[in-house]
């Protein structure tokens, strides 16, 4: 749940990104730069996993700064134990540079892979539970920034997106993205089984307008960064094709795993941010596709 | 001529409540020897007055293994009980399979009506591809309990009928099987009566899960649920027949598969469902009571290695065979994983021991007495009415110890404890 320390929003000062060379990094910096001063920190700028890279982030920080973490090894770039390893470690130097820095508010960008797989309708208050390396390493990240938060009394927000697709999407990860990709180019689309699973997906700019309110409003809390409306697999696809306006192959294939769906209850974001826009898939996947084109 | 399609439970007691009303009817099951077997006289079920039914019915009734049977028959009920795989998951496969078996043989004119226990949204693209060949096809809900499914199917309290249009009346054929039962006919779209059927359960499921949470308490607090028990009887909105006894949980399979579905629906569209997860969780922490008991007593503090069990009763309520998710079932697996030392002796008068449970170690006696020599505890699962006229005496000089876990109160309890007997019952505490 999300609890509003300015009912009335104004940008922070100034917002330093950590993770700002990546997707959601890059998007979010484009859209607070609206806003206010925006300082992008990449990891040509902090490596977070060198020796030195509490010291040099601590530099980069000022009083007042609201920080927003989204840094992280995505499971792309690996899903063993090592990138498990990689990620705390560059937590830790993150928590180390925030030591004794009076900044205004933290924003942890972490992920619903923290919530238990079974759960079919979640909301903030279900049980986290990982099935894997990537959920378990952002709820340790999780914990290891609300003790940064107590200890440095500033208000730390969580923000759980599920799955974010969009211009500048780099992963390719099964769904939107790679759907419309593959059917650009090869003019097919693979699913895992049918694609019957029911997923939620985020367009790129209703999250990066989420974070903005957050820092607006200096929330605390948790709050799950969702459109509150899943749709299987086959129906990306087949709206990836319309979208296309052109015939797209969509292939079937024998079934590994049990369906399995996964539903938001999106109450505590709609009290929270009750104008909050959320652009509907259709919408999403144009401006996915415009960008490609361009 | 009427025709019943599939022939396990449902389909037994249904084509026999049929044919004793007097319409001639086929029942048809394509699996090998199902059909001969009736025929016969050999049912593979157990259902008070089952026998006496077919015997009213036997004129009118004639089994086939052949589809081309069904030709000249008006309404085809189907009615194969769906199975359900350990997660008490439906498989509806076997409905399919029946509807592609009588398909090409059923009349121009024929109805076809679904009594199976199908997921919801199973009839409608089956009734509009049907629809494309001139049949018709309605979804009635059956209401089958073990150990009264001929009480049940005989003198039915009402039919629920899903149909594409209610506001039609049924195809003259169909409506003169269902008001030859005198009873009210509700139709309704095709998916409420889906849900109607698992509506019912769900309720079931609500009240026993109540009744087993405050029995739990009774027996930690001092209280008494059989005292409780009649004065929710008397609340109007409860009601005389409310499920108010406490059990070992849901069992039989079938508010499990139904609960399940409602799980599944629920993750499909995304609706809140953590009602119907919280009574599974309270079934299965229930349904291990009779080892929590026996752990907590006996086997905690016993050292020898030759513990004898009796158990009465292993089917999971009475008048049926049925041990699908029964308790006894589960406590003898448990016991024999964990203790292969301990010796277990059963009675039941209808259920076998599976033989998978069957060894040396694990026997089904002939009488409630065999099954108690030098027993150092005796479990009661099914509650026999003739166990409760069973000399206590005789309990006391057979057993070699003191223990009674008797969860649904069939011993006279003063009496009991008059003789020594430690009795240990649902829903009061233990002395």
């Amino acid at each position: 749940m999300l609890k509003l320390s300015q009912s009335d929003p104004a940008a922070p000062t100034r917002v330093v990104i950590i993770g700002a060379g990546g997707f959601i990094g890059a998007a979010l910096s484009h859209t607070l730069a609206r806003e206010t001063k925006v300082v992008g920190l990449g990891s040509k700028d902090v490596d977070l996993l060198s020796n030195d890279a509490a010291t040099r982030l601590e530099s980069q920080l000022a009083t007042g700064d609201a920080v927003v973490f989204i840094s992280a090894l995505t499971p792309d770039r690996g899903r063993g134990l090592d990138t498990v390893i990689r990620n705390l470690r560059m937590t830790e130097s993150v928590t180390k540079a925030l030591a004794g820095k009076a900044i205004s508010q933290l924003v942890y960008v972490s992920s619903d892979a923290v919530y238990d797989d079974a759960t079919s309708l979640i909301r903030e208050t279900s049980p986290c539970n990982p099935s894997t390396f990537h959920g378990a390493m952002h709820l340790t990240r999780e914990i290891a920034l609300r003790q940064a938060a107590q200890a440095g009394k500033f208000p730390l927000t969580l923000i759980r997106p599920t799955a974010v697709y969009g211009p500048g999407d780099t992963h390719g990860a099964y769904g939107p993205n790679r759907f419309l990709n593959t059917a650009a180019k090869e003019g097919r689309v693979a699913l895992f089984g049918e694609g019957e699973e029911r997923r939620d997906h985020l367009f790129i700019d209703d999250l990066c307008a989420l974070t903005s309110r957050c820092l607006g409003h200096r929330t605390e809390g948790v709050i799950n960064a969702v459109s509150g409306t899943a749709v299987s697999f086959r129906e990306v696809a087949e709206r990836a094709q319309a979208v296309l306006a052109r015939p797209v192959t969509i292939v079937g294939s024998p079934r590994a795993n049990p369906i399995t769906h996964r539903h938001f209850d999106t109450s505590a974001l709609r009290a929270a941010f009750p104008t909050l826009p959320i652009t509907s898939l259709d919408e999403g996947l144009k401006r996915t596709l415009a960008a490609m084109k361009a | 001529m009427i025709a019943v399609a599939g022939l396990s439970h449902l389909g037994i007691v249904t084509s026999a409540a049929l044919a004793a009303k007097g319409f001639d009817l086929i029942a048809f099951d394509e699996r090998p020897g199902v059909a001969d077997a009736l025929a016969a006289g050999m049912l593979p079920i157990s259902e008070p007055g089952l026998d006496n039914l077919l015997d009213k019915a036997r004129y009118h009734l004639r089994y086939t293994a052949s589809a081309a049977d069904l030709t000249r028959a008006e309404v085809v009920f189907i009615t194969r009980d769906v199975p359900t795989d350990a997660s008490n998951r439906a498989d509806s496969s076997v409905v399919d399979n029946i509807l592609k078996a009588i398909e090409p043989h059923l009349a121009k004119s024929a109805i076809v009506v679904v009594m199976s226990q199908v997921s919801p949204g199973f009839l409608r693209p089956r009734h509009d591809a049907l629809a494309k060949k001139g049949v018709l096809s309605f979804y009635q809900v059956e209401t089958l309990v073990f150990g009264s499914a001929v009480e049940r199917a005989t003198l039915p309290e009402r039919y629920i009928v899903g149909c594409e249009n209610p506001s039609q009346p049924l195809p003259p054929a169909y409506r003169r099987v269902l008001e030859a039962f005198n009873c009210p006919i509700l139709t309704m779209r095709i998916e409420s009566a889906e849900l109607s059927k698992i509506a019912i359960n769900c309720y079931l499921a609500s009240t026993v899960a109540v009744t087993n949470t405050l029995a739990a308490l009774c027996e930690k607090n001092g209280a008494d649920w059989a005292e409780i028990a009649p004065a929710l009887r008397l609340d109007k909105r409860i009601g005389q027949h409310a499920y108010l006894a406490p059990g070992l949980g849901l069992a039989g399979g079938n508010i499990e598969r139904d609960l399940i579905a409602v799980l599944d629906a629920a993750a499909l569209h995304g609706t809140e469902a953590g009602t119907a997860e919280a009574w599974l969780r309270m079934s299965a922490w229930r349904r291990n009571w009779p080892l929590h008991v026996l752990s907590e007593t006996l086997l905690g503090r016993q050292k020898k290695s030759s513990t004898r069990i009796a158990i009465w009763g292993l089917a999971y309520k009475l008048g049926t065979h049925s041990l699908k998710n029964a308790p006894s079932v589960e406590f003898i697996e448990h016991l024999q994983r964990t203790r292969p030392a301990l010796s277990i002796a059963t009675w039941d008068p209808i259920a076998p021991l599976p033989t998978e449970l069957t060894t040396e170690q694990c026997r089904q006696h002939d009488s409630p007495l065999d099954a108690l020599d030098g027993a150092d505890a005796l479990v009661i699962f099914t509650p026999h009415p003739e166990l409760s006229t069973v000399p206590i005496g005789e309990i006391v000089s057979r057993m070699h110890g003191r223990l009674v876990i008797d969860p649904f109160r069939v011993l006279p309890l003063t009496t009991a404890q008059a003789a020594g007997l430690r009795i240990v019952s649902l829903g009061v505490p233990s002395c």
